[in-house]
């Protein structure tokens, strides 16, 4: 722009440049305007039909307006019509509801006029039912009628009406109830039961059970008085009689059992459902105090008290742990305490009637809860009805009976268990050709026999109290295998375990030395311990799933507390472990030390500078390593059929390592030329094999330092290590186990090796 | 695998109605339950807690008082770590029982076991037992004492808390004594002189604690 209105003037050139510029501008100027000119038209009309529509619009907005008015007045009209409706609803209900009182007011009549000549008939069900008709009808409403009616002033006998059925039913229930007595005096099962039935329509529904419930605990106890003088006295000619109290006891609590079972559905039916727990109150009282005469019967037949006296003073006096071997077969010789072997019947005995009353109880628990649950009251009530269940059931004699039962059963349990793993321990015998002896089936039988019954029980604290009882039983166990064994393994010329046990055969245990006997009894005990280790995982195994069997659905708290006795039994197994372990270094300290060293260290007479012809003459000869693993093989060939596989590998185990361990020592205070270096080669290859054979388990590892150590000292010149040393080398080789300052020092063993060369080399 | 250092077993022992299930409820829930019915056989509970930075789990074994559950209770003596031996102090027969309940210790127990003794319901206006005579008991018996109120919630967390730290004592100083291939007998009360005076938290443990060593060995070079 700035240039067009600049106008320069100076010169006729630029005169005629801004003139033709000025014409340019001029022409552009009128094309715009006819464009603009020739869209006037289109606008026009445009124009045009807006002001058309502006018209149409006003029309729509009255509609809008009047549309409106319309919806709010059908609003209005429905809101009048629906109060209507309902207050047409709520006619309707109290016709109904007024009818309802008019049909009571016949009925009320016609009972009223009924129940007197019911009454006078005997006719009892008839007018129970006219009775159980005028109860149900409100009493409340019914005042109110009574009143309105009269107030109206009309004769009519509704409060007469409401009289009479008062006193009839006054009349009635006494005459219920005398009628039941009478049945119940004559022992009329047919008219107790008939009349069983009138007292909920007579709205006496707790009279009625209650009634019907001392009814039934009188016969019930009756009957079990009789049962158990018979069975006491068949019992005894029959093979029964070593459960004759449990017989007993079972067959007294099935009696009550069945009474619930038959009259279950008869109460249901007749008094509805929440009545059964009064029944069963009443049935517990009475269960409760038969149950405590067959327990005092037993207690007395089977002298329970005074085995529990004796166990306890014997227990007081070995000071709660069991006696040590010593002890034990000194007071074996006093009679004074029960014997495992007569408390055996007893303990199953007492097994079965625990097992029979957590049955009952579960029974009961679960009927009980089935009416309550059924029964037509709040939540609130159910719960008070459910806690009185509980209650009844933890509460009753029969509970604390059966926790006494418990009790006196774990107290014979252990004395059992404990009596009889001692007697396991003493009468322990070897046998030829096994290398556990007889203590180590036997106390595990007796654990697992043990814990069995105490599934039997159907208690959950009765098994966790027998583990815990096994586990105790188990450490004194441990210490009697352990007493050998810190004694150590006897050394001696003849210091091998195979020949003290041939001895011990060929001649007998009379003639066989106390050192051999000592040193099978060693071997032995080792051999029990870690079979027992076994012995005790199989056993814990077997018992979580046992215990899944017997106990489907155990609480959260129930299976914690299982959880934690059984790894009481783990802790059990470390320390037979930490045992095993304890005789291995016994073992290798006075066994395979002594007799190893020696033969090892003859590597020290056997020259590794060697010319050639020297060579040819030793591999000509008995070699160092022939030698080595005749007199090795020789010794565990000694061990491998007294030991136990597991001992046997942890034998070869510590040989091996002791082996290896001190011929490192002897090459270390060995020269050697490149031909010594060859035959040391050869010699570690024979040993490695040779171990390798031997065992099952790899012994690979413990040889990996001396098949370095060959390595290095068969090599041809020192710069030929940097081919087994090195990073690139990791893949195929092993890692190296020695260090670069160890290399040196074995690379200095090789007199030919310069130690120039030795310094130079990078490691 | 759940994260924690040491695991220990506290028993609750002791006559029925002390208040053993209130005291354990207390400590690990928080809670008084008033109108606890009696516990059957036992019962167990669980609580981790950190103490001097480390983490400890402490499984509580309720025990019910009757007799008639003595025979289950007693199977669980064995493997505890401690013992709680509890008395109402407002109920001289609870605590007239209490050499009762030291015998069946004695008996069932491992003799190493920790033992305290503890004074419950010290909210109550009917005191029947003063605090020294209960202290006097302990100190004669080689037991910890402590009066509490699990109603008030006063003491029971120091109750467990000083129990779990002398036990990570004994603990570690059971693994020291290993190493140094020292005697295992050591582990005993013997070392609780020193390392409870160290503790300015067991001030109210370690004032019996010199003597207790000494009728400890006096009692142990008797038997």
């Amino acid at each position: 722009m700035a240039t067009t209105t600049t106008i320069d003037v100076s010169t006729p050139e630029s005169i005629q440049t801004t003139l033709r510029k000025i014409a340019e501008e001029e022409n552009d100027i009128d094309t715009n305007l006819e464009n603009l000119l020739s869209k006037q038209s289109l606008i026009e009309s445009k124009m045009g039909a807006i002001c058309y529509f502006l018209g149409t619009l006003n029309t729509v907005v009255a509609d809008t307006k009047k549309l409106s008015t319309q919806i709010s007045h059908t609003a209005n009209l429905a809101e009048s019509v629906s109060a209507k409706v309902r207050s047409v609803d709520l006619a309707r209900s109290r016709a109904s509801e007024c009818q309802q009182r008019v049909h009571d007011l016949i009925d009320l009549q016609l009972c009223s006029q009924g129940v007197l000549k019911a009454i006078e008939e005997e006719d009892y069900e008839k007018g129970s039912a006219l009775i159980g008709r005028f109860l149900s009808i409100d009493q409340n409403v019914l005042q109110r009628t009574a009143g309105d009616v009269g107030s109206s002033g009309s004769v009519t006998s509704v409060s007469d009406a409401v009289r009479t059925l008062e006193n009839a039913t006054e009349k009635m229930r006494k005459l219920v109830v005398i009628r039941f007595d009478e049945a119940v005096n004559k022992d009329d099962l047919a008219s107790v039961e008939r009349f069983l039935k009138l007292f909920p329509l007579l709205g006496i529904h707790y009279d009625g059970i209650e009634k019907f419930g001392k009814y039934i605990c009188t016969k019930l106890a009756i009957k079990s008085e009789k049962e158990l003088r018979t069975s006491l006295d068949i019992a005894k000619s029959e093979n029964r009689l070593p459960v004759a109290f449990a017989d007993t006891l079972t067959t007294l609590l099935e009696n009550f059992a069945r009474v619930i079972e038959v009259n279950k559905p008869i109460i249901e039916a007749h008094y509805g459902s929440g009545y059964l727990i009064i029944l069963a109150i009443l049935l517990q009282n009475e269960c409760d105090s038969e149950v405590k005469n067959v327990v005092l019967e037993f207690n007395k037949n089977r002298r329970i008290n005074d085995l529990i006296q004796q166990i306890k003073e014997y227990n007081r006096a070995t000071g709660g742990n069991m006696p040590s071997l010593s002890q034990y077969q000194k007071q074996s010789v006093n009679a004074d305490k029960p014997q495992p072997k007569d408390i055996d019947p007893i303990i199953v005995e007492l097994t079965i009637m625990h097992s029979r009353v957590e049955l009952y109880f579960r029974f009961l628990r679960r009927k009980v809860k089935l009416d309550i649950d059924a029964s037509n009251v709040e939540d609130v009530e159910k719960e008070r009805q459910t806690q009185r269940l509980n209650s009844l059931l933890n509460n009753s004699g029969l509970s604390r009976q059966m926790q006494e039962l418990l009790s006196n059963y774990l107290l014979l349990e252990r004395h059992f268990m404990e009596e009889s793993v001692n007697k396991a321990i003493t009468l322990d015998t070897f046998e030829v050709g096994q290398q556990c002896s007889s203590m180590v089936d036997d106390v595990f039988y007796i654990l697992r026999k043990c814990i069995r019954r105490s599934l039997t029980t159907q208690s959950v604290n009765g098994l966790c109290a027998v583990i815990n009882n096994t586990a105790s039983c188990l450490y004194n166990f441990i210490n009697a295998l352990k007493v050998p064994l810190k004694n150590g393994y006897p050394s001696g010329y003849t210091d091998l375990a195979y020949s003290a046990i041939q001895s011990a055969v060929q001649h007998g245990k009379l003639q066989s030395s106390d050192s051999e006997k000592a040193r099978s009894n060693f071997i032995n005990r080792l051999n029990n311990a870690d079979m027992s280790t076994e012995f005790l995982e199989t056993l814990w195994e077997t018992i979580e799933q046992d215990i899944k069997n017997t106990f489907p659905t155990l609480s959260v708290t129930e299976q914690r507390i299982v959880d934690s006795c059984i790894s009481e039994l783990r802790t059990v197994r470390d320390t037979l472990k930490a045992c095993v372990n304890f005789g291995m270094t016994q073992l290798r300290s006075s066994a395979v030390k002594p007799r190893l060293n020696p033969w090892i260290d003859q590597f020290l007479n056997y020259s590794h500078i060697l010319s050639e012809e020297e060579l040819a003459d030793y591999e000509a000869g008995e070699t160092f390593i022939q030698t080595l693993i005749v007199q090795l093989d020789g010794f565990l060939s000694q061990f491998k059929n007294v030991l136990t596989p597991r001992n046997f590998d942890a034998f070869v185990s510590i040989l091996a390592t002791d082996t290896t361990a001190r011929l490192e020592r002897a090459i270390k205070k060995t020269s050697f030329n490149r031909l010594g270096g060859l035959i040391l080669d050869q010699e570690i290859r024979a040993l490695s094999s040779y171990l390798t054979g031997v065992t099952s388990w790899s012994v690979r590892d413990k040889m990996t330092r001396l098949t370095q150590i060959a390595t290095i000292l068969n090599l041809e010149k020192v710069d030929e290590l940097t081919e087994y040393w090195g990073p690139e080398n990791e893949n195929e080789t092993p890692s190296w186990r020695l260090t670069p300052q160890e290399v040196r020092i074995l690379l200095a063993l090789r007199i030919d090796f310069r130690m120039d060369d030795i310094k130079r080399i990078k490691l | 695998m759940e994260d924690y250092k040491f695991l220990f077993k506290i028993v609750l022992v002791g006559n029925a109605g002390v208040g053993k299930t209130c005291l354990v409820r207390r400590f690990t829930q928080g809670l008084f339950p008033p109108g606890q019915g009696a516990t059957i056989g036992v019962d167990f509970m669980i609580k981790t807690v950190e103490v001097e930075g480390e983490k400890i789990k402490l499984q509580i074994w309720d025990t019910a008082g009757q007799e008639r559950f003595r025979s289950i209770t007693q199977s669980y003596y064995r493997s505890a770590h401690a013992l709680i031996l509890v008395y109402d102090i407002s109920c001289q027969p609870t605590f007239d029982c209490l050499p009762d309940w030291l015998r069946e210790i004695q008996e069932y127990a491992n003799s190493k076991v920790l033992k305290i003794l503890v004074g419950n319901k010290t909210d109550r206006d009917d005191r029947e037992i003063p605090t020294q005579i209960g202290e006097e008991f302990a100190k004669q018996h080689d037991m910890y004492f402590l009066e509490t109120s699990a109603k008030e919630a006063e003491n029971v967390e120091r109750l467990f808390y000083e129990i779990a730290a002398e036990l990570i004592d004994q603990a570690r100083n059971k693994d020291g004594a290993n190493v140094n291939k020292t005697t295992t007998d050591s582990i005993g009360l013997g070392n609780f002189g020193t390392k409870a005076t160290q503790n300015s938290c067991c001030s109210s443990f370690s004032s019996n604690t010199s003597q207790s060593t000494n009728e400890n060995n006096n009692s142990r070079n008797n038997t």
